[in-house]
């Protein structure tokens, strides 16, 4: 990899110098991205000229499909095959690190080692934690950060008697105890169709998000301490049948079941949520909610701009962080417990085999600044992956999202990556089969998770195989 | 004959003035029947190496080498038959199960199929969804194309309302059949205390979209509902194509209409009908894109669903070592299918 950064340094500082023929004598870099960024293409190139960049160099977006399976696999067939373009490779937290290990991606920390080193110790830790490599080298920078929060009718929780403000239910989190004797008081109060609303469907977005929160709130983990989270494959624990983990099923059986179910939890308020969200993704949860027929609902802050939009539910709409189980100081695992947000969000990486090395280096660096990462924040949403930004006045002034940056900043402290190793594909599917079956109508918590270790532990021997 | 004569007498005996194109000519016309129809498949059995077989022998020899999910080289070390064994043996547990049928009831009845093993689980899947959905789509194309050969006032009609599910695209049918139950959406499934119908009938349980048996039967009748339409057309056409006179000549002979359809219909339209249901065997075998709209392979996982979601996991060896046993289990349906019924003249199949 030494050797092609060195060429490519090289062969990059002859293309500035001498410039290509793309057209005006510039340098056109491709970025892949989605359509989100291509529709601002012509102002992220001003962005970036104002912000710093050498005006000979402009980027192109490449739209890519918007779903990252995909998006993940055309990454996997460019790098594989040595393309050299795209130059530069938007990839999603939850699975850079298998390019990363394969040492598909160009060594940041060795060939921009100031900003990786403001990368570390400015930006989200989570985020950072997801684009290293297992000596601590950066690979990509965080271009913005994904992470969930409880969305809730303050009208209605207003009215029951609770004051959110005087509380500060926006950064002082809540127990589940708590969340669900008052969601159901607020339900009940006004004979509402559903309490809470969010997704247990069997899908990628259960084993990396929902799932990965409900039972980090207790403590538990899917591999122990977070250390562990990214490795060593094959030599680490599976936690997934401990207490905690099945705690948390309990209390997502008792949310749908009621306090009857044989496998409730106790101190848990029953009957709050539908039975369908195990059948449901973001959207189908989401709608229940806009419409005005749930209480609480969670998601990513893209449903903050939807439901906070004047049509909706406006200023109506409360926010806080996840509610949790347990606290920090009495979770099992260190960096569990608490109002533990699930991390999603994209990096910029830069394409070892690109002859444009030292141009693709000069745009990562400018999308570090703040004024471009304000754009895109401004422009599509796209949160700064600085937690400083989101104190800023011009972050406040922000529509709608700007009223929730407390609540995001939050979140983002308390977010937690899914455990993303070359097995995570693999194991993915498996923990989101058996998270659903446990919590669906005949479910067993504790024999589910007794099922999904040992399917882990033989993938987890396989991987490490090979 | 006559045309041959003349043609070889407008070619100068005098070779060498002609050319090579003249001698072609000439060579291609001195050739047998046989050789002269192997000639003209000649570019077909090109084609179809190229696109068909080239892919699968490739498709073989990336199987016998391991996955490499660590190394950025698309596959490991040649493995032989190892990714087979694993997988027939339940050792490679690298991609989905989810047993939709209860274990004991499989393993008491056929102990050699571990419905714990992925593979297995999804041959399982496989069959059951292809033997059923085949089953009722030739029963109920049957009827619907007894239906249209009768003369009635409306058949046109009647003829477009049985196509329209047959023109919709499989990913807008999934996008139907799913949001028919989605419980905010859809009207066939309901909370506690407000249970359909269906679902007191007990059916359906409240999440039919993550509950593996119910999902394998929703995307079993979305099969049907479209499908049916195809093998009514091809089952049509057989049916259109037998001598109107034979009925005549029954009528007068006093044959009920049982009986007619008994001794004419049946048999001259069985060709059609093996046609229709090889198509449709060789299809049902390879469902991917109907499950993962309507339920996702997490609930029911079939061969194909293994294939693409271990090729996305990036285990090219297995996903190709499943692909092609999934190709191998077509090809020997399809033989066995041809050889047993060539004699009763498939329509030249």
């Amino acid at each position: 990899m030494k050797a092609v950064g060195a060429s490519g340094v090289a062969v990059g500082l002859a293309g500035c110098i001498y410039g290509d023929d793309s057209g005006g004598g510039g340098t056109t870099l491709k970025i892949a991205s989605d359509s989100d960024l291509k529709d601002v293409q012509g102002k992220l190139n001003n962005w970036l000229h104002n912000a710093g960049l050498s005006k000979d160099i402009t980027i192109e977006v490449l739209a890519g499909s918007s779903i990252t399976d995909q998006r993940q696999q055309k990454y996997t067939q460019w790098l594989s095959s040595n393309r050299e373009e795209p130059a530069l490779l938007m990839t999603d937290s939850g699975w850079s690190i298998p390019f990363i290990a394969r040492g598909q991606l160009l060594n940041l920390s060795e060939n921009m080692s100031k900003t990786a080193k403001m990368v570390k110790n400015e930006y989200f830790e989570a985020s950072v934690n997801t684009a290293l490599d297992e000596n601590g080298n950066l690979f990509a920078v965080p271009l913005y950060p994904d992470f969930p929060t409880m969305l809730y009718r303050k009208d209605l929780v207003k009215k029951a008697g609770y004051d959110p403000e005087g509380e500060n239910w926006a950064t002082k989190s809540m127990t589940w105890k708590r969340f669900s004797k008052i969601t159901k008081e607020v339900m009940n109060q006004n004979s509402m169709k559903y309490g809470y609303t969010f997704q247990f469907k069997s899908y990628e977005g259960l084993s990396c998000c929902d799932f990965n929160e409900f039972i980090s709130s207790y403590g538990g983990a899917y591999f122990g301490p977070l250390k562990n989270l990214f490795g060593p494959v094959g030599d680490r624990p599976i936690t997934v049948d401990e207490k905690p983990v099945v705690d948390a099923l309990r209390m997502l059986r008792t949310f749908i079941y009621g306090n009857n179910d044989p496998h409730a939890l106790n101190g848990i308020t029953g009957g709050i949520a539908p039975t369908a969200v195990l059948q449901w993704a973001e959207d189908p949860s989401l709608q229940p909610f806009t419409n005005g027929n749930a209480v609480m609902h969670r998601n990513w802050p893209y449903a903050i701009n939807t439901a906070g939009a004047e049509d909706k539910l406006g200023k109506d709409l409360g926010v806080m962080p996840i509610p949790y189980g347990v606290e920090k100081s009495k979770a099992k695992y260190k960096g569990t417990g608490g109002p533990v947000a699930a991390l999603g969000g994209w990096h910029v990486a830069i394409n070892p085999n690109t002859p444009e090395t030292e141009a693709a280096k000069e745009v990562v660096r400018t999308m570090t600044k703040e004024d471009v990462q304000f754009k895109l924040f401004q422009e599509i949403g796209w949160l700064p992956p600085r937690p400083s930004s989101l104190d800023s006045k011009r972050a406040k002034e922000v529509p709608v999202m700007g009223r929730y940056l407390d609540q995001l900043r939050i979140a983002g402290k308390n977010a937690i990556p899914r455990p993303v190793t070359v097995a995570w594909p693999q194991e993915s599917s498996k923990i989101a089969q058996q998270a659903n079956s446990a919590v669906g109508e005949n479910g067993n918590p504790q024999k589910a998770m007794t099922n999904l270790k040992s399917q882990l532990k033989d993938i987890e021997n396989s991987s490490k195989k090979n | 004959m006559a045309t041959e004569s003349e043609t070889q007498g407008s070619i100068p005996r005098d070779s060498g003035k002609g050319g090579p194109y003249r001698a072609g000519v000439r060579w291609v016309e001195n050739l047998g029947d046989a050789a002269f129809a192997y000639l003209l498949l000649l570019p077909v059995f090109l084609l179809l190496g190229v696109i068909a077989f080239w892919p699968l022998l490739r498709t073989f020899e990336m199987s016998l080498h391991a996955d490499a999910l660590r190394s950025a080289e698309a596959v490991g070390a040649f493995v032989g038959l190892q990714n087979y064994t694993e997988l027939l043996t339940g050792q490679r547990r690298s991609n989905l199960i989810r047993p939709f049928i209860p274990s004991v009831a499989i393993n008491g009845a056929f102990p050699f199929i571990h419905v714990r093993n992925p593979f297995t689980t999804a041959l399982t899947a496989t069959f059951i969804f292809t033997i059923v959905s085949v089953f009722f789509e030739t029963i109920i194309g049957f009827g619907q194309a007894l239906v249209l050969d009768q003369d009635f006032r409306g058949r046109r009609w009647v003829r477009v309302a049985i196509i329209i599910p047959w023109a919709v695209p499989i990913v807008i049918q999934g996008m139907i059949f799913f949001l028919m139950f989605q419980p905010n959406v859809g009207f066939l499934v309901g909370g506690p205390g407000n249970q359909t119908f269906l679902q007191q009938l007990g059916v359906f349980s409240s999440t039919p979209l993550s509950t593996p048996r119910d999902s394998m039967l929703i995307v079993i009748v979305a099969d049907i509902w479209k499908t049916s339409a195809f093998m009514a057309l091809l089952i049509l056409a057989g049916l259109q194509s037998i001598d109107r006179s034979l009925y005549d000549v029954a009528k007068v002979s006093g044959a009920s209409k049982w009986q007619q359809f008994k001794m004419i219909t049946l048999p001259l339209v069985f060709p059609t009908v093996m046609v229709a249901m090889l198509f449709r065997t060789i299809a049902a075998l390879r469902i991917y894109g109907l499950i993962e709209t309507v339920s996702t392979c997490n609930t029911v996982p079939s061969l194909s669903c293994l294939v693409v979601k271990s090729f996305g996991q990036r285990a090219y060896g297995t996903s190709a070592a499943v692909a092609f046993i999934t190709a191998a289990i077509i090809g020997v349906f399809v033989t066995v299918y041809i050889v047993n019924f060539a004699r009763s003249d498939m329509g030249g199949v």
